[in-house]
């Protein structure tokens, strides 16, 4: 659905964006992550047409954003990092004067408008004026004006930013619930948590360059993370350890603080070199739970250890990328 | 004891005190901006350009060695004259722009809160201000002060004047960037501070004096009035000894003529300060406390309710529905006049009291004859028109693209032409009532048989063009620039060099080189204001009275006359066109 080839922008000699490759998938939420003035804007601009590229080519439902601005444009809802305004006009009829900018028939404005005002939770501010609302509600509405012409692609820029914890979490249902209508969205945010519940994909860029692509769980072995599985028994601690370590999946194993900690071996895939995705490891509790119960020692708990997107934003991002 | 009195007075005035750190802060800052090195750079252009015209002019005529020496003395004192004129003009306008934004600045970058936490005093701030930009004022009158100094060796020209022009200059500057550093305390856009601030001076040195003129002449002796009126009026105070200099005078100027002046100019200037510290303090006091700004109920209506937060209690729930093209929809439902509702409606009521002083105090009348003041009216209609023709198309894009919501329309399936038709539309129902003021002037004196009815079709003619070229010229601005200022600026300087200053090196060409080519007459014949003195001096005669058009070197039949107005408008309006075409081309480069 969005695709760019080695895409390229410039401000004089600044590189905004360098040499940028990303595909998203139909129906998918990709979460764009980046530490200020990496790109993840610039990009959102030039796949909305608001920007044209240095270099490189990109593309929404196939159609190239610089030659089908306009197509490109009724494919695409944007919501920019910054909520524009018309201070001299009410909710509805900000809503409805972006439906007639959009095309839609007067006769099914006003249905499409109450819709998506009940969608967003707005309809008790229909008639407020727009510059009145709170942040949130701007916000809301500002999702509101993005699905007024029923796009495929939502490009939203930092949607949850300066919003209170019930507010972002009342957009990350409704995001949510765009999903399951089956739009194709492509969301940044700074904050990584809300972009690890609700994203398929997620792309971390820096200084313009795309670091990684991919899912939450090909991360791991991106950052050469081995997993980790923290095992508690009832006694027999001694025993257990050297039964594990007795396995050929078992890279590691180490005693802290009663807790067994087990790390995984890396098994390589076949075929699977492509620099993205170079090593998989199953963490199979099972085995470890087999293992310990088949030599007779009484397993209170298996815990697999997980990383955390910001963990890993972090390290992508600080140059401790193998 | 002693030691401590006096010491007290070189600590309490010392220029650290007075200004504090704001001064330096100011100067750093002023040292970084682009558009200060462009004034500078304007300024010793258009003085150079000045001078060689002068000189050009002065030292034409060939002769012997002995003419050409006794002419020198002349010559320096025409000079001389000439760059005092020129910097008694210019470094107001220059303080006046320095200042537009002075405390706007720290309003709405929202310093102002931050600076009342620190020790620093409302008084050291507003004093810092004003000196750190008159020091750049003064530098920009030191340039000239060689050329003063080597043109003084020529003769003719008395010490005393070169000192009373530049204290004059000073005290007229210090008072215009008072004047503009307190506007700028209540609206954040440095045109409109500016615009504000020279209707004030219009005000106060053009109006009141006018006013009180045709009211008092028959109480007070001519001379009287305007020996009292040089005290209190800096303009016709300096144009009366600037004139007396080009006459031939040869004395110098006498302390007594313009110390006094420079007094009352300077206490007035203290009093606007002193009302500035205060109004500064209000302001910062306020902005540290998370209130409204000043006066925002009076100036930004809306900004008063959106503060209140509660929508349900601003209106009644009236929805409009949009019909037709969206963006014409927008800007026919807009406010007409946005947030300068009272500025507009001071700009009517001061028309509305000349008309009324017109038929109210026929001495006018006697003053001017009717054929000069019907022009007068005209000219100044004309002149508010063009003024809000420059302002409001140069503001309805970048407008939108402060208020972020332009790359949300850009982002819209519209096609440029549809939002560039939109603007046009706004822009001409926000500007069509003031020339519609002008067009209802002209028909009721039409009506009553005083002015012949060509003149409607004639002043139709000229303000279509006009209308057309300054919309083009200001939706490019608009388009092409991110401030609303810069846009407005850019808008006005293009007609002002057009018709102003163009016009003025034409003139003075035409002294030089004795005779006027057929080609140059056109540029005078262009400019709006000579079209618009032709058309209300040769038409304020009765019907069946008018025979031709008198243009100034030759006669024109009124259809002949309405062919060149046609050819005139037809020039504007392709000008105006392809500035909006190249303003549409701009929309989708540096939307942000």
């Amino acid at each position: 659905m969005i695709e760019t080839k080695s895409l390229s922008k410039y401000y004089g000699d600044l590189a905004a964006v360098t040499d940028l490759n990303l595909t998203i998938q139909d129906g998918d939420i990709f979460g764009f992550i980046g530490p200020n003035g990496a790109g993840k804007t610039t990009t959102m601009r030039v796949l909305v047409t608001l920007l044209e590229p240095t270099r490189g080519k990109a593309f929404i439902n196939g159609l190239d954003v610089t030659k089908k601005g306009k197509q490109v444009r009724r494919l695409v809802g944007y919501m920019p990092d910054f909520m524009g305004v018309y201070d001299d006009l009410k909710v509805f009829e900000y809503l409805e004067f972006f439906a007639a900018a959009f095309g839609i028939d007067r006769r099914k404005r006003k249905s499409i408008v109450d819709g998506v005002l009940e969608l967003t939770d707005l309809q008790s501010k229909r008639s407020a004026a727009v510059d009145s609302l709170s942040r949130g509600m701007q916000q809301r509405l500002g999702l509101a004006r993005v699905l007024i012409h029923d796009p495929k692609v939502l490009i939203l820029d930092e949607p949850a930013s300066g919003l209170d914890p019930r507010a972002r979490i009342e957009i990350r249902e409704l995001l949510r619930e765009l999903k399951r209508m089956g739009k194709t969205i492509m969301i940044s945010s700074h904050i990584l948590s809300e972009l690890e519940e609700i994203c398929d994909h997620i792309g971390i860029i820096e200084h313009g360059q795309l670091v990684f692509s991919g899912t939450l769980e090909e991360i791991h072995p991106r950052l050469g993370i081995q997993s980790k599985v923290r095992v508690k028994v009832a006694d027999n601690q001694d025993k257990a350890v050297e039964l594990l370590s007795a396995l050929p999946q078992i890279g590691e194993v180490q005693v802290t603080a009663g807790h067994i900690v087990v790390t995984f071996r890396d098994l390589p895939l076949a075929g699977d070199n492509d620099g993205t995705c170079a090593r998989r490891q199953p963490t199979d509790t099972g085995i470890i739970a087999r293992t310990l119960v088949n030599g007779d020692i009484d397993v209170v708990s298996l815990q697999p250890e997980q990383l955390k997107l910001d963990e890993a934003f972090l390290k992508l991002t600080k140059g401790i990328v193998h | 004891m002693t030691a401590l009195f006096i010491g007290f007075f070189p600590k309490v005035l010392s220029p650290a005190r007075l200004t504090g750190p704001i001064f330096g802060k100011e100067l750093r800052v002023s040292s970084r901006r682009r558009r200060n090195y462009a004034l500078r750079f304007c300024y010793i252009a258009l003085l150079t350009i000045f001078v060689v015209l002068v000189w050009a002019q002065e030292v034409k005529y060939r002769g012997a060695g002995i003419v050409q020496v006794s002419r020198m003395g002349s010559a320096a004192k025409t000079i001389v004259v000439t760059i005092a004129l020129f910097q008694f003009c210019a470094t107001q306008l220059a303080a006046i722009v320095m200042l537009s934004t002075s405390i706007s600045d720290e309003i709405y970058n929202r310093t102002l809160g931050l600076l009342m936490t620190t020790p620093i005093a409302s008084f050291q701030i507003v004093i810092g201000k004003l000196c750190s930009k008159l020091l750049q004022i003064i530098l920009l009158l030191a340039i000239s002060l060689p050329l003063l100094a080597i043109v003084r060796v020529l003769g003719g020209v008395p010490w005393s004047y070169v000192i009373y022009s530049l204290c004059m200059t000073l005290s007229a500057v210090i008072f215009a960037g008072s004047i503009s550093l307190f506007f700028s305390i209540f609206s954040r856009r440095a045109y409109v501070v500016i615009i504000v601030t020279l209707l004030t001076l219009g005000v106060l040195f053009a109006l009141l004096p006018f006013l009180a003129a045709i009211s008092l002449y028959r109480y007070v002796s001519e001379d009287r009035f305007f020996a009292q009126l040089f005290y209190l009026n800096p303009y016709l105070e300096f144009l009366n000894t600037s004139s007396t200099m080009f006459g031939g005078g040869r004395g110098g100027v006498s302390l007594f003529s313009w110390l006094p002046h420079c007094g009352i100019m300077l206490a007035a200037s203290a009093c606007v300060l002193f009302t500035s510290v205060r109004l500064v303090r209000k302001a910062a006091l306020r902005q540290a406390a998370g209130q409204l700004p000043l006066l925002a109920r009076l100036w930004h209506p809306s900004e008063q309710n959106s503060a209140e937060s509660d929508a349900e209690v601003r209106s009644p729930a009236v929805i409009r529905r949009v019909t037709g093209p969206p963006v014409i929809w927008k800007e026919l439902i807009s406010p007409m006049y946005r947030r300068h509702r009272l500025a507009v409606m001071t700009v009517i009521g001061i028309e509305v009291i000349l008309i009324l002083a017109t038929l109210l105090f026929p001495p006018i009348m006697q003053i001017f004859g009717y054929e000069e003041a019907s022009v007068l009216y005209v000219w100044l209609f004309f002149g508010l028109a063009m003024l809000f023709n420059i302002i409001l198309p140069a503001t309805c894009i970048t407008f939108e693209k402060e208020s972020r919501s332009w790359p949300l329309l850009l982002a819209t399936t519209l096609s440029d032409w549809q939002i560039l038709l939109g603007k046009f539309v706004g822009v001409l129902r926000r500007c069509g009532p003031m020339w519609l003021l002008m067009l209802a002037y002209i028909v009721a004196f039409c009506c009553a048989g005083l002015i012949h009815p060509l003149a409607i079709l004639h002043i139709v003619i000229v303000a279509a063009g006009i209308v057309l070229f300054l919309s083009g010229t200001g939706l490019y601005f608009s388009s092409r620039l991110k401030g609303t200022t810069s846009a407005v600026i850019m808008n006005f300087t293009l007609p002002a060099v057009t018709w102003g200053v163009m016009p003025l090196i034409l003139v003075t060409t035409v002294a030089i080189i004795g005779r006027a080519p057929n080609s140059l007459r056109y540029c005078f014949d262009a400019v709006p204001f000579t079209q618009a003195f032709v058309i209300m001096t040769n038409t304020a005669v009765r019907v069946g009275e008018l025979d031709s058009y008198d243009w100034f070197d030759r006669r024109l039949s009124p259809v002949a006359s309405t062919y060149l107005l046609l050819a005139f408008m037809l020039g504007y309006m392709l000008v105006g066109l392809l500035f909006a075409w190249r303003a549409k081309c701009r929309f989708r480069r540096d939307v942000f």
